[in-house]
């Protein structure tokens, strides 16, 4: 179980997240939907420990998240598929997805080649090219690196930011089949992202954030909560 | 002379002597490159770690240490002393606006200290360790010294063995990722501050490794870095900051064309055409021959 309560941060002197409050279970995609710079990508990096939280608590499981750096945030369960993929360039594919075994310790090398054949046999391109250095892919395979790279590490909580930004729509499709897969494993996934329409097919339930507070939240199966939602966010 | 004695008596041995310079080069700008690659820190005691090693071999040689045993002795003493090092003056001003300048100013004034201790401890005179390896060999011709030799060797040994942890196992995958970003590392659980301590204790390692190696050759004085340290910073900027290949091509290239000009010009140019190629690269083409660790 995911809890965040009365959750505040600052950008130096910018007060961006104003008191959020999420609860999630494990299996539901949670939407986090808003116009451009009303704080969702910093919502996430306070989660994941880039922006430190100056108020309010984060606890995964019971596990209390607020005020430790991102490693340790990481071995808590917590994955992070941010804005830009981040993938690194100089590191090849391989190395790349390896550096995603790391959340887990104590994993066998036995495990962690399993785990690793595994997202080969599910990204056929990523096993085409686990040679490859990172700069070498398209964007489609970046993120789709960075996706699997986070999934190797099988997380409790998947904080996902745009990650259809710049995707062809086949290559769209394909990650939002990757979310639902994560979805499945029993992940709690925060999904930020502009593509409303392609998002609320995967979410459970969302929220929608305006100066750093959310506004609203509604269902995504329901009609009414979706047209509030395009209402606010203007699509 | 004929073209083949010049060959053999002239071209030969200076290709040779610079290689043996190339080599020693490379093994101070080894350890300097990777802090500079990863850490983003210009380490200025980086020649004074290599000159505690000279002198950490000089010492416990004089107690008795045999020299193969101080090979591995010296760098993992060297080690504690890095981690120190980083913990007590890189680290707290790591995250701080100005970085570089603070790191700089740091580690040269802790390179002007270690240089007056090593004065009171040793003293100011030149020492000389005995060469492990005396005599010489023959190759084609060429009269070699063997200990120079066993350095081209050792150095390429050295280079390997450096290079296969960074670039093909999952410790240096580890490096190469926090080096070009912290935050991504550190969500994927990489032990960042671990890896940025541990990175600057090796390259401080090899800094004291190299001053095993080349005591004998380049004698031992308390400011015995500073010869080194200026040809090892070019070579960091040309190879490319963090580049091991890098370091490598730099080194040797760079130690050739300093011997190999003095046979054809005046020695006092040598200098200015090696630092010269260094302005330009820093002019135009500032990522170096092959650019920055962790980067494509």
């Amino acid at each position: 179980m995911l809890a965040i309560s009365g959750l505040h941060s600052h950008y130096g002197q910018s007060h961006i997240i104003q008191g959020i409050d999420i609860l999630a279970g494990p299996g539901e995609v949670i939407g986090i939907f808003g116009r451009n710079g009303v704080g969702k990508t910093t919502l996430l990096k306070t989660i994941a420990g880039w922006v430190r939280a100056s108020q309010g608590a984060i606890t995964l499981d019971g596990e209390a998240l607020t005020g430790l750096t991102p490693e340790r945030i990481c071995h808590a369960g917590v994955g992070f598929v941010p804005e830009d993929r981040r993938i690194f360039p100089g590191l090849t594919v391989g190395e790349n997805l390896s550096l995603g075994l790391l959340q887990v310790r104590g994993r066998s090398s036995q495990d962690e080649k399993r785990a690793i054949d595994g997202i080969y046999d599910r990204f056929h391109r990523l096993g085409e090219r686990r040679n490859q250095l990172g700069t070498t892919l398209s964007g489609g395979e970046q993120q789709m690196l960075a996706m699997a790279r986070v999934m190797v590490g099988k997380p409790r909580l998947v904080l996902i930011d745009e990650p259809s930004e710049g995707l062809a729509p086949m290559i769209v499709a394909e990650i939002f089949a990757i979310v639902r897969e994560l979805r499945d494993q029993g992940a709690i996934i925060l999904l930020v992202e502009q593509n409303v329409h392609e998002a609320l097919s995967v979410a459970d339930r969302f929220h929608v954030v305006e100066r750093g507070q959310i506004v609203f939240s509604g269902d995504a199966e329901s009609q009414p909560d979706r047209e509030r939602l395009l209402q606010l966010i203007a699509v | 002379m004929t073209p083949v004695d010049y060959l053999q008596f002239v071209l030969a041995p200076q290709v040779v002597n610079g290689l043996a310079l190339g080599i020693a080069v490379v093994l101070v700008a080894l350890g300097l490159t990777i802090i500079f690659g990863m850490l983003d820190v210009i380490n200025m005691s980086h020649g004074e770690f290599y000159a505690i090693g000279a002198y950490a071999a000089l010492a416990l040689g004089a107690a008795g240490v045999g020299f193969w045993f101080l090979l591995i002795l010296v760098p993992v003493l060297m080690v504690p002393l890095g981690m120190v090092a980083e913990r007590l003056l890189i680290r707290p001003v790591f995250d701080t606006k100005d970085r570089h300048v603070t790191t700089l100013l740091v580690t040269f004034g802790l390179g002007l200290i270690v240089e007056d201790v090593l004065k009171i401890i040793f003293g100011a005179n030149t020492q000389r360790p005995p060469t492990p390896i005396p005599g010489a060999t023959e190759i084609l011709g060429i009269i070699l010294p063997n200990y120079r030799i066993f350095l081209i060797l050792v150095g390429v040994a050295i280079v390997l063995g450096v290079a296969y942890v960074v670039y093909k196992t999952r410790l240096g995958a580890m490096v190469r990722a926090a080096a070009f970003d912290r935050n991504m590392a550190a969500s994927l659980g990489v032990p960042v501050s671990l890896v940025y301590a541990g990175t600057f204790a090796f390259g401080v390692s090899l800094a004291g490794l190299a001053g095993v190696l080349l005591a004998p050759i380049y004698s031992v004085f308390p400011t015995m870095g500073r010869d080194f340290i200026l040809l090892a910073f070019t070579v960091v900027i040309v190879g490319g900051m963090g580049s091991i290949w890098g370091a490598v091509v730099a080194g040797l290239l760079l130690t050739q064309v300093q011997a190999l000009a003095s046979l054809i010009i005046s020695p006092v140019w040598t200098d200015p055409i090696v630092f010269g190629t260094m302005v330009a690269f820093l002019v135009f083409r500032p990522q170096g021959l092959f650019g920055r660790l962790g980067h494509a």
